[in-house]
């Protein structure tokens, strides 16, 4: 406890970090480790560049948009406290320790990951994801292995499955539902080391 | 237990003329199976004279006198193992037929009991007859003939994914759990054994070694008993491939602590040199038994590659290869059933993407067909040995293994969870708990191991295959019967039994690349970051060597989206007759676009497509899309015993009034259309008539939907599940058979009056590959379009 303590002096806000997000001390520790291998130059802030040097995430086919969800619109750099917020959506949903002044909705609850799963579709945040923007992700994943059409093809019908309200774009209500069956809590979430 | 039974079943129970023939006829077999041993005793021996029309009474010696000629005479010694298979393969299915029409009964109790009672009957039918019962469960023919269908049927259809994500649940529960049970109970009953010093029984010439082979053969979870009770009660995908999986991994550490205490009770000692040898066994028994599997699996899918041509022999070289793995596991001491389940997982999602949908549904129905009469045969053979076995009942002994069986299955379970939890994101709950431990039921495997041991080795044999016996009775009586209310009173969630959507599909993929991006981003090398490597690597060099052609480049999304769009275009077809649905115009547009190498005259279905100016076609889709709002779920249990649950069989009468309305619905629009003059044939067309009185009338209420609008039921496939269909090939084989044969297969021509301009429909070919739906369904609704075809 005492060294975790000592360790976690010289981390911004961790004190902070600890009561907001449900990391322990040593995770947020081993994140900040990480944070200062990404952040090549040493500013103590990432810019995208660093991100995108992470192997493997340029293959990723939304590698672009999981970074970009690090920096929203506005934002160049990414400081550390923001950096654990964000990953604080993956932890398991059952490490909840009662905080005293949590907020309404933890990050990690199921609504919490659906919400910044949500906000990856909807680029312009306007609440919905609109067809395009559906086509974006599709065209993404499927790259060129498919024509024009069936893309269409493929959103269209999930809007229409989806589309409860029938205004031609998915709400987060609806993206909700259409994935009610899943175990979002199993599926989106990383086992940190301890 | 199934739904369907409930629609065809007559209200009462067996006594209606039908089923009290039946019952007769199931008698009649029975005498006839135990009567026929009695005739064949009676005829001496000359089992090998194969003198055509012989009497029975031969052997007269070599004076051979002019008989006259025989004209009829009974030889049977020359059919008679032929005939018994056969008898009991008969009396087995006949056995389910009953079940199935007593309607309450197999609500309480569960087949694999009922099919027990009724081997107790037969084996005591053929006891008072006075013969000799035949040693049925023999353990060559079990292990050989009888386990290798269920444990292909349980691999091939094993949910890949939820198995791979427990993995190492299921791996610590089948290694650590079972040696732990074997350790426990036949250490404990050693100890038991030689407590009593009082009056000397024959207990105490209990070694330690054949104790601890006996605790090793009876703590096994028995993959039959487990699938057979199992599916009946629905519970969710977690729990049911928890104690399955368990189930088929445990068999790698029951086949080597057997082989070991087998060996070592020859020589009576055993040293720490054994102990290590023994690991390093088992390593060599699970992964060589993985390997061999999926050598076999790899040559299985790369010989489907090439089978284009010869489509009627496509599923005899998937259970071929599939049962050389086996018994290339088995001839090396290897683990068969590890084999087997490799093969069958490695080889489908590559022979699914290569053979036609026709042969993929023979092997379903084939799989299902075997695996069922096994495990009926299984469990009334369990039943005649039961009768037939000599019996050495120790009071002591007996319940001492039952209870400890208990108890021991019962620490495991909660011991394990224990420490598994530390490393599970979702934790097992107690219910979880007591369920995987109620559920591990002993069964047939473990009586056949019994059944297996020498006598010369194990004096006490008898006393053994008795406890055993009681043991598997015990679980599979008393557990079975029970899991199924208990889980009510638990109130264990149950199966999600709706199929995917597209919607759900194109999340989970996302959120699959999320997870991985964010396990690159923390450095952390997790589950998901393996999973996408193995994945990239299937994709960039296996599918290319195992898939023919251009399917080997076709993304997951697109064929889920394609087999959904199939099985809807087919489902609206079949049903509406002649209705084309101008929003499945860019699905055509994508269907000619799948095949880009085929020459640019061949069109997979030809449907007839006016050309509509733009504008209009933007209000059909608007009013067409309302219409397809209502994707309802099907919700269907996979369940062997109902198979494929038809969805094309239920309700198709609702699917015919709607269909009717959209017929309506059309008639709006072909006004619309200034391309015909006259308009469409009123909505009770020949085609819907003959459609109609063929269906189901039972099946012929309406739901009430919104009555302006008619809802479309749709049923969506998940590429997982055992339903999906795989029609891509038939349609393109369609459409080679266009361009050969102009008039070949069903022809519906859509409602015309003799006016209309003929040149703005084409008649609309359909080749037969709607034979998919159930067997049923098939002689239904293809009779009446193929009259129609054959009016024109």
């Amino acid at each position: 406890m005492g060294s975790n303590s000592s360790n976690m002096n010289h981390i911004p806000d961790g004190q902070q970090l600890l009561q907001d997000t449900g990391f322990s001390a040593a995770q947020i520790i081993r994140l900040y480790e990480r944070f200062e291998f990404l952040d090549k130059d040493n500013t103590g802030h990432l810019r995208p560049e660093d991100l995108e040097t992470v192997p493997d995430l340029d293959m990723n086919p939304i590698g672009a948009r999981i970074i970009g969800a690090f920096f929203p619109p506005g934002k160049e750099t990414l400081d550390f406290g923001s950096f654990v917020r964000i990953l604080a959506h993956f932890l398991p949903a059952d490490s909840n320790r009662t905080r005293a002044g949590a907020q309404q909705e933890p990050a990690n609850s199921t609504t919490g990951k659906l919400r910044f799963a949500f906000q990856l579709y909807d680029q312009d945040r306007d609440g919905k994801i609109s067809r395009d923007e559906l086509l974006q992700v599709l065209r993404s994943m499927l790259g060129l292995q498919v024509t024009e059409e069936q893309l269409q093809c493929i959103a269209e019908r999930a809007i229409q499955e989806a589309d409860a309200d029938k205004d031609d774009a998915i709400s987060f209500d609806e993206f909700r539902k259409s994935l009610e069956k899943v175990d979002i809590d199993h599926k989106m979430s990383i086992r940190f080391l301890r | 237990m199934t739904s369907r039974r409930g629609s065809h079943s007559p209200a009462g129970f067996g006594k209606s003329l039908p089923e009290r023939g039946l019952l007769l006829l199931v008698l009649l077999v029975l005498l006839e199976g135990s009567v026929l041993p009695l005739g064949a005793a009676g005829s001496p021996d000359t089992s090998h004279h194969t003198k055509a029309g012989n009497s029975a009474g031969n052997g007269t010696g070599n004076v051979t006198h002019k008989k006259a000629f025989p004209v009829l005479s009974l030889d049977y010694h020359h059919i008679q193992t032929p005939f018994e298979i056969s008898l009991w393969v008969l009396l087995a299915s006949l056995m389910k037929l009953g079940f199935h029409l007593i309607p309450r009964l197999s609500g309480i109790v569960p087949e694999s009991c009922l099919l027990i009672v009724v081997g107790l009957m037969v084996g005591g039918l053929i006891k008072l007859a006075g013969e000799e019962v035949p040693p049925v469960l023999d353990s060559q023919f079990f292990f050989l003939c009888l386990l290798p269908p269920i444990i292909l049927d349980a691999g091939y259809f094993l949910p890949i994914r939820p198995f791979m994500e427990n993995l190492g649940t299921i791996l610590i529960f089948a290694v650590i759990g079972t040696l732990w049970n074997a350790f426990f109970i036949g250490g404990l009953l050693y100890a038991v054994c030689q407590i009593q010093p009082a009056n000397p029984s024959n207990l105490h010439q209990l070694e330690l070694l054949p104790c601890l082979l006996f605790g090793s053969i009876v703590s096994a979870v028995d993959p039959v008993a487990v699938l057979a009770v199992f599916e009946e009660i629905h519970i969710n995908e977690l729990l049911h491939i928890l104690v399955f999986g368990e189930s088929l991994l445990n068999d790698a550490v029951t086949v080597v602590l057997y082989h070991l205490f087998e060996e070592f009770s020859e020589v009576g000692t055993v040293t720490v040199l054994d102990c290590v040898l023994g690991i390093i066994s088992f390593l060599v028994v699970a992964c060589g038994g993985v390997l061999v599997g999926a050598i076999y699996g790899i040559l299985a899918a790369f010989t489907s590659r090439f089978t284009s041509h010869t489509r009627v022999i496509e599923p005899l070289f998937v259970f071929v290869y599939s049962y050389m793995a086996y018994l290339s596991a088995e001839m090396f001491h290897l683990s068969g059933i590890m084999a087997l389940i490799a093969c069958g997982a490695v080889m489908r999602p590559y022979v699914e993407a290569n053979i036609s949908h026709k042969s993929h549904t023979t092997i379903k129905y084939f799989l299902k067909m075997w695996s069922s009469v096994s495990e009926t045969l299984i469990f009334i053979f369990l039943g005649v040995a039961t009768v037939d076995g000599k019996h050495d009942w120790n009071w002591t002994f007996v319940t001492v293994t039952v209870i400890l069986c208990l108890v021991a299955r019962v620490i495991g379970v909660v011991g394990l969870t224990y420490m598994i939890n530390k490393f599970r994101i979702v934790k097992l709950t107690t219910k979880d708990q007591f369920i995987i431990a109620y559920g591990g039921l002993r069964g047939a495997i473990a009586f056949s191991l019994g059944f297996l041991l020498k006598k010369e080795l194990f004096p006490l044999r008898e006393m053994f295959l008795t406890a055993i016996i009681t043991v598997i009775f015990f679980t599979v009586f008393v557990q079975g019967m029970t899991i199924k209310p208990l889980v009510e009173l638990l109130a264990v969630k149950k199966k999600q039994e709706a199929k995917r959507s597209i919607n759900e599909e194109i999340h989970t993929q996302f959120l699959d690349h999320l997870l991985t991006g964010i396990e690159d981003i923390c450095g952390h090398y997790g589950h998901h970051h393996w999973k996408d490597k193995l994945n990239r690597f299937n994709k960039k060099y296996v599918k290319k060597c195992l898939i023919a052609g251009e399917r080997s480049k076709e993304p997951q999304l697109i064929a889920f989206y394609h087999k959904l769009e199939m099985k809807q275009a087919i489902e609206l077809v079949e049903s509406g007759g002649g209705v084309k649905m101008p929003s499945a115009m860019p699905s055509t547009v994508s269907m000619q676009n799948i095949q880009p190498k085929k020459p640019p005259l061949a069109k997979p279905v030809e449907r007839a497509l006016p050309q509509l100016p733009k504008g209009r076609e933007e209000e059909i889709r608007k009013i067409l899309r309302s219409n397809l709002q209502r994707t309802r779920q099907r919700l269907r249990s996979y369940n062997r015993h109902t198979l494929v649950a038809d969805p094309y069989e239920d309700g198709l009468g609702d699917l015919l009034i709607k269909k009717q309305k959209m017929i309506e619905l059309e008639k709006k629009i072909k006004d619309m259309n200034n391309y015909l003059t006259v308009p469409a044939a009123p909505p009770d067309s020949p085609t819907m008539c003959r459609a109609r009185l063929a269906s189901d009338p039972q099946a012929y209420h309406t739901k009430s939907v919104s009555d302006s609008v008619p809802a479309i039921q749709v049923d969506l496939a998940s590429p997982q599940s055992p339903d999906s269909v795989n029609m891509m090939d038939e349609f393109r084989r369609a459409g080679q058979q266009q361009q050969q044969q102009e008039d070949q297969g069903l022809t519906m021509r859509p409602p015309s009056r003799p006016g209309e301009a003929g040149g703005a429909r084409d008649p609309q070919k359909l080749t037969r590959c709607l034979s998919d739906p159930g067997p049923s369904a098939d002689e239904e609704e293809d009779e009446p379009f193929l009259e129609e075809a054959k009016g024109d």
